[in-house]
């Protein structure tokens, strides 16, 4: 099960957005700081989509990343489970 | 012999709080004295403020070269500064110009409002210079290269810094420096930082307010 953290800062919002608009995937309330997100499926995210410019898309899981990073792209980045 | 001022001054032997007060000056050696008064005075228009020439002068293993340090006025009391070396030629740089090693050194300074970041990328374009303007995490910034070959920012800070930017650097940096503690040498991939974190995050959430 895929999870990573997200400050709550305005610049990650669009990773925050994105996520909710998503079936599937769980969104926590803001705790201290950070945003949890997860799924029973891979997370997957859309550069465009989330309104990142290509500095901020590189560095959106620098909250924190419980998972293992299937895809990267400059669009299109999916987050495995560990054990996948 | 002291004047009076440092003498009261030393007999005063009170805690003086150690505390910086923002930049006085950022230092360059410069090869090209002409081409960097034109670039810094009359491109982006700052004020030659204070110049030093002296005779070489110093340590009895180090041969100083005589020197023009000259400070140009970059607001809020900051400036820029050169170092004039005469009798001397360039080194070899120890990187290549322009690569992101050479560019990691570099000035930014600050402007307040994204129409004035606007307004230096106009005046520089207008008159020749290549702009290069990326919108960082919070801060939208233009680059110019100067005459030496050194990057010059100009930074628009989109927000003010709270305390979770403090409480999220302190838990990368923690991850970092404990994944290279146990390692016994640097850390390889970003990834890795990202998944180390993770478990700091955890813990730091954990923990009672």
């Amino acid at each position: 099960m895929p999870k990573i953290y997200v400050v709550d800062l305005p610049e990650f919002s669009g990773l925050v957005k994105c996520a909710r608009e998503q079936e599937g995937v769980e969104v926590s309330n803001v705790h201290k700081g950070y945003f949890t997100i997860s799924s029973d499926d891979d997370l997957v995210f859309n550069r465009r989509k989330c309104g990142f410019k290509p500095a901020l898309w590189y560095t959106c899981l620098s909250g924190g990343l419980d998972g293992r990073i299937a895809e990267y792209g400059r669009d299109t980045l999916r987050i495995a489970g560990k054990a996948n | 012999m002291l004047t009076d001022a440092q003498a009261n001054a030393e007999n005063a032997n009170v805690a003086v709080a150690t505390v910086l007060k923002g930049v006085h000056h950022t230092a360059r050696p410069t090869w090209k004295l002409k081409e960097t008064v034109h670039f810094y005075q009359d491109v982006l228009g700052l004020k030659l403020c204070h110049a030093i020439c002296a005779r070489g002068w110093g340590r009895d293993f180090e041969t100083h070269p005589d020197f023009i340090h000259f400070f140009f006025e970059s607001g809020q009391g900051s400036t820029i500064a050169f170092f004039y070396y005469l009798q001397t030629d360039k080194p070899a740089d120890t990187v290549p110009q322009g690569s992101f090693v050479y560019n990691s050194v570099h000035t930014a300074w600050r402007v307040d409002t994204q129409e004035e970041l606007v307004a230096w990328k106009e005046k520089l374009e207008s008159q020749g210079y290549d702009i290069l303007r990326v919108p960082h995490e919070i801060l939208d910034s233009i680059y110019v290269v100067d005459p030496n070959g050194y990057a010059v920012e100009i930074a628009w800070q989109t927000r003010e810094m709270n305390e979770y930017d403090g409480v999220d650097a302190k838990l990368t940096l923690e991850a970092a420096i404990a994944i290279e503690d146990e390692r016994g040498d640097r850390v390889q991939a970003i990834d890795e930082i990202w998944q180390r974190k993770a478990l700091l995050v955890d813990a730091y959430l954990a923990e009672k307010d």
